[in-house]
C-alpha cells in the first residue's frame, strides 16, 4: 500500500555530481579540497576555516574561562587527534590570539572489553602514550575496568567525603614531560623503535593489569550476560563516561572535552531515538552537556564533519591511532549503532545535507534538567523520562507485556516465599523490577537485556539500593511531608 | 515438543513481533483487540454517538481497522455510527482494483461507504497528472491532495471523527524521516495520536502502538480479505530509506518500534525555536502553514500547464511563472488593439486558478476539461 503522507514533499536533494571547480572560494588560487557540499578551498584557507570554527565554538559558549584547566578525552582516533591538534595549534605562541585554558589529557584503555591480550593493550597504550606526550602536556591513561573496582566511586566528591583510598591512578605527568624530550632528541620512527623502548609507563602499566585482573574479569562477565551488542556498547559507553568524569573530578577540573564530530553526533542522535533515548539527545549531541551539577562536557568540534577532520590531519601530517572497537569489521546489523552508522555514511554519500540535517534537528531540540538527582538515571544521570502519560508508548509497551503473559502472581525465584512481605532473602540482593525504576527508558533497554542485576559494576548497584531505600522512605513519611510547589 | 502458548498454555502457533511471546491463535487474537481497545481508552480517542469515518484504502491497515473498529464498537459499546471513507485517486490497475476489496468489506462488515475521487475534487485524476509531470514527483500531488480529499469526504459524511490505518512501523518511519530532513515542526506533531483538533476534523491513529507485522498476522489468520499491490507509480525513495532503516532496526531489536515513538513522544523543543504558525488557505480556506495550501499552489501548477509550481523551490518556479505572466501581458498589450476579444478569453483563464475548494469543484473541472491551459503560450 502507499505509505506517501502529506509532507513528503520537502526532501532533502540528491547530490548532482557537477563539475567540480579548482579555484578556492576565499582566495582564488588552487584548491586542494573540496568541504561542505560544494566548496573548493585550499590549504591555507581551509586551516583558517577549521581554526576558526574552533575558536568560534570555544568563545561563543563562554563556558571556558581563562586559565581553567580542562580534561581532553583522547581516543588516538581521528577526532580526537584532531582536536588535540588544534588545541596544540591554539595554544601556540604563535597562535593569533592564544586559547586561555590549560588541557590535560585522558586515555582510556577499552582493551578489557575486546578481550585484547596484555600485549596488545600494552602497545596499544604505549603508542598512545607516545603520540599524548609529544603534546607536552599532563596525560593520564586508565582502564574501562577501573570502573567495575569496587572502591570506584562516581558521585560528587564534595558530597561525598567518604571517599575511598585514592586509587592507584596512573598520573603520568612527569614521565610524560619526560619521554617528550626523549622523543624531542632523538625523534625515532615507530618503524625503527624496540617494542619496549623503556617507556617508564611499561612497569606501572604491567603492576595495573594485575592489580585491575579481578574487576577485568567482572567487567568480561558483564559483558557476556549482555545479550545484544547494542546493550555492550551502551554499557561500554557508560563506564567510559564515568572514568572520565572520575578522573575530571579526582584532578578537580570541571570542563571535559571530547573529539565529537558532527557526523559522529548524528549517528549518536538517530541511534539514541531508536533506543528510545530522544529526550537525552539535546544533552548527547549538544555543544555543552550540563546533566552533572559540577562538570560539564564540551564538544568543541561538533561542527566538523568526519571528513573535514581527515582532511585536517591530513593536510598537518597529524598522527592518529587505531584501535579496533566491538564493532570493528562486524556485518552493519551487528547493533543499532553500528546500523545506524552505515545508514547513515551511506545516506550522506547521496544527500550531502544528511549529517546538517539531523544536526540541524538537534540543535532545536531541548533537554530539560529537572533539579532534583531523584529524578536522574541512576545510569547516565540524565533525567528520567519515565513519567509519562497514560496514552503512551511507554504504558502500552508495558501493556503489552503483561497482556500477552499469564498473569503471574508468583513470587520472583530469589524470594524465600513468604508472600507476605516478610522476604528476607533478598537482602544484599538487587530486584530487576526495583532497579528498572530508578532507571531511564534507554538505560531500562539495556538493563532488561542483563541476565543478572547483580553483575552491573558496584558503583551503580549502590547508587540503585540508595535510591530505592530512600524513596521507599520517603513512601514511608509521604503523609507528612508538605508539598513544595 | 509444541511450544505452549504463554497465556493458556494451548499450542502456539506464533511468536508475537511486539513482545516475542508464544501464543496461540485466540490469544493473539485477545491480546492484539486489547491493546487496541485500550489505546482507545487511554488517549479517549471517542465519545458516545459521534459519526467516525474509517480511511479505507482496501490495504491491510485500514481492512484490518475496519474489522477491529466495528468488533470494539459492539464488544464494548462506544456507541458509535461507523462509516467507510474511501479517496479515489484514479490510478488505474491499482486504485481501481483496491476499491472493489473496499466494496467486499463494504457488504461484509455491513457499513456505508463514500468514495470521493480526484476527478471530481480537482478535475485531475492521478493518471492525468501523471501524464503531465511524468513518474517523477507524482506521489506528492498524490500525498497532498489525499490529505485534503479525505477531509472533504468526511466533511460531505457529516461525520465527526476520521480514523486512518497508521501503525507504529508508520510513525516510527515518520519520525526518523522528520529527523532526517531537519524537519521539527512535522517531527513535534507526528507522534500525536489525534491531530487537527483546531478547526480541522479530528483524525486519530488507534493502530499507534501496533505493529505493521501483527497487523498482516491478524489479517493472515483472520483470513481478512485485502488488496496487497505496490502502486504501479514510483513510490518515495527517500521515505524508503527510513522504511528500510526501521525494518533493519527492529530486526536488532524488536521493540525499537515502540522505543523510536517513545523518543519521539519525549522530544522536547527549545523554547526559542520558530515553529510553524498553522492558518488557513486564503484561497480554500483548508488550513495551512502558508498563505495559500499546497494543494492550491500544485492544483494552479497543473491548471496553468505549469505542473512543477509546487515542487521543490517554490518561489523560484513562481518567479519563472509570473516572468511569463508578464512578458504575455505586455505581449497583449501591444496586441490588444486590434484582438480585444482575445484579451477577455486569456484573462478568464488566468483567473481560473483557486479550483480546490468544495463548492465550486464541479463547475473547475468542467472547465479545466473544456480548456486545458494553453501550454505553448505560458512554457519557457
Amino acid at each position: 500500500m502507499c505509505s506517501i503522507q502529506e509532507g513528503d514533499i520537502e526532501n532533502p536533494i540528491k547530490k548532482d555530481k557537477t563539475e567540480k571547480s579548482k579555484v578556492c572560494m576565499k582566495c582564488g588560487g588552487e584548491a586542494v579540497l573540496i568541504t561542505r557540499i560544494n566548496d573548493p578551498l585550499c590549504r591555507d584557507c581551509f586551516m583558517v576555516y577549521t581554526t576558526h570554527k574552533f575558536r568560534a565554538a570555544i568563545g561563543k559558549s563562554k563556558i571556558i574561562r581563562d586559565g581553567e584547566t580542562v580534561l581532553v578525552g583522547f581516543s588516538g582516533g581521528q577526532a580526537s587527534s584532531c582536536l588535540l591538534q588544534l588545541i596544540k595549534d591554539g595554544l601556540s605562541e604563535r597562535a593569533h590570539k592564544k586559547l586561555r585554558f590549560k588541557p590535560s589529557l585522558l586515555f582510556i584503555d577499552e582493551g578489557a572489553a575486546i578481550d585484547m591480550s596484555a600485549e596488545e593493550r600494552l602497545d596499544s597504550c604505549q603508542k598512545i602514550l607516545q603520540v599524548m606526550a609529544k603534546s607536552g602536556f599532563p596525560c593520564h591513561i586508565r582502564s574501562l575496568e577501573e570502573a567495575m573496582d569496587s572502591s570506584f566511586i562516581t558521585t560528587d566528591s564534595s558530597k561525598d567525603s567518604l571517599a575511598s583510598t585514592e586509587l592507584p591512578d596512573l598520573d603520568e605527568q612527569s614521565q610524560g614531560q619526560r619521554s617528550k624530550n626523549d622523543l624531542d632528541t632523538d625523534r625515532p620512527k615507530p618503524a625503527e623503535k624496540p617494542k619496549t623502548n623503556g617507556l617508564p609507563i611499561d612497569k606501572d602499566f604491567k603492576e595495573k593489569c594485575i592489580h585491575y585482573d579481578e574487576s577485568e574479569i567482572k567487567l568480561k562477565e558483564l559483558l557476556k550476560s549482555l545479550k545484544s551488542v547494542t546493550a555492550k556498547e551502551d554499557l561500554i559507553k557508560s563506564l567510559r563516561y564515568n572514568i572520565l568524569i572520575d578522573t575530571a573530578r579526582k584532578h578537580s577540573h570541571t570542563k571535559v572535552m571530547t573529539g565529537d564530530c558532527s557526523t559522529r553526533l548524528s549517528v549518536r542522535l538517530l541511534s539514541d531515538i531508536s533506543q528510545g533515548k530522544g529526550a537525552h539527545v539535546a544533552m548527547e549531541t549538544g555543544f555543552a552537556d550540563k546533566r552533572l551539577d559540577d562538570i560539564t562536557v564540551v564538544r568543541p568540534i561538533r561542527d566538523f564533519s568526519s571528513k573535514e577532520v581527515t582532511l585536517h590531519n591530513v593536510l598537518n601530517d597529524v598522527e592518529s591511532v587505531f584501535i579496533p572497537t566491538l564493532t570493528t569489521k562486524a556485518p552493519q546489523n551487528t547493533s543499532i549503532e553500528h546500523l545506524t552508522e552505515s545508514f547513515i555514511t551511506g545516506l550522506q554519500a547521496d544527500y550531502g545535507s544528511t549529517v546538517m540535517n539531523i544536526m540541524r534537528t538537534g540543535e532545536k531540540l531541548n533537554t530539560e534538567i529537572l533539579d532534583s538527582t531523584e529524578q536522574q538515571c541512576i545510569i547516565c544521570h540524565a533525567p528520567l523520562d519515565t513519567s509519562t502519560g497514560i496514552a503512551s508508548a511507554l504504558n502500552a509497551v508495558e501493556f503489552s507485556q503483561k497482556i500477552s503473559r499469564k498473569n503471574d502472581d508468583k513470587l520472583s525465584p530469589e524470594c524465600c516465599g513468604e508472600g507476605d512481605g516478610s522476604c528476607n532473602t533478598k537482602s544484599g540482593r538487587l530486584n530487576k523490577e526495583e532497579a528498572l525504576s530508578t532507571l531511564c527508558y534507554g538505560c531500562r533497554l539495556m538493563v532488561k537485556d542483563l541476565s543478572d542485576v547483580n553483575k552491573l559494576p558496584e558503583y551503580i548497584q549502590r547508587d540503585i539500593t540508595n535510591r530505592v531505600n530512600r524513596s521507599k522512605m520517603k513512601a514511608d513519611i509521604q503523609d507528612y511531608l508538605l508539598a513544595d510547589d | 515438543m509444541p511450544i505452549s502458548c504463554s497465556i493458556c498454555d494451548g499450542k502456539a502457533i506464533l511468536k508475537r513481533p511486539k513482545t516475542g511471546d508464544a501464543l496461540c491463535k485466540e490469544c493473539f487474537y485477545y491480546a492484539f483487540e486489547e491493546e487496541i481497545h485500550k489505546t482507545i481508552i487511554d488517549a479517549k480517542l471517542f465519545t458516545s454517538g459521534e459519526t467516525v469515518a474509517i480511511g479505507a484504502s482496501g490495504g491491510k491497515d485500514s481492512t484490518v481497522l475496519a474489522y477491529t473498529m466495528k468488533e470494539l464498537n459492539q464488544r464494548y459499546n462506544y456507541g458509535l455510527d461507523l462509516v467507510l471513507l474511501s479517496v479515489d485517486e484514479g490510478i488505474t490497475g491499482y486504485r481501481d482494483d483496491s476499491l472493489e476489496t473496499v466494496k467486499r468489506n463494504q457488504i461484509q462488515y455491513d457499513l456505508p461507504l463514500k468514495i470521493v475521487s480526484y476527478e471530481d475534487l480537482y478535475g485531475w485524476s492521478m493518471d492525468s497528472i501523471v501524464k503531465q509531470i511524468g513518474l517523477k514527483n507524482n506521489c506528492t500531488f498524490c500525498g497532498v491532495f489525499r490529505r485534503q480529499a479525505l477531509d472533504r469526504g468526511a466533511m460531505m459524511m457529516k461525520v465527526d471523527k476520521i480514523v486512518t490505518g497508521h501503525n507504529a512501523d508508520d510513525i516510527a518511519e515518520t519520525v526518523i524521516m522528520n529527523v532526517l530532513r531537519g524537519d521539527i515542526g512535522r517531527l513535534r506533531r507526528c507522534t500525536a495520536i489525534t491531530t487537527g483538533t483546531d478547526g480541522a476534523l479530528p483524525r486519530c491513529k488507534p493502530f499507534k502502538y501496533t505493529y505493521e507485522k501483527e497487523i498482516v498476522m491478524y489479517a493472515y489468520f483472520k483470513k481478512l480479505d485485502y488488496f496487497s499491490t505496490e502502486c504501479i507509480y514510483s513510490p518515495n525513495a527517500y521515505r524508503g530509506f527510513a522504511r528500510a532503516y526501521i525494518k533493519d532496526v527492529e530486526k536488532i531489536r524488536p521493540s525499537a518500534i515502540i522505543d523510536i515513538i517513545h523518543s519521539g513522544e519525549s522530544l522536547s523543543v527549545k523554547k526559542d525555536v520558530r515553529l510553524p504558525v498553522q492558518g488557513t488557505c486564503e484561497r480554500c480556506g483548508y488550513m495551512s502553514s502558508n498563505p495559500v495550501c499546497k494543494a492550491c499552489v500544485l492544483l494552479e501548477g497543473l491548471n496553468r500547464g505549469l505542473p512543477r509550481l509546487g515542487i521543490g523551490k517554490t518561489h523560484k518556479e513562481r518567479r519563472k511563472a509570473d516572468e511569463a505572466e508578464k512578458a504575455k501581458k505586455a505581449a497583449e498589450n501591444l496586441n490588444s488593439e486590434d484582438q480585444k476579444s482575445c484579451d477577455n478569453s486569456s484573462d478568464q483563464s488566468n483567473n481560473r486558478t483557486c479550483v480546490s475548494s468544495c463548492q465550486c469543484s464541479t463547475d473547475i473541472s468542467k472547465l479545466t476539461l473544456n480548456s486545458k491551459p494553453d501550454v505553448s503560450k505560458l512554457d519557457f
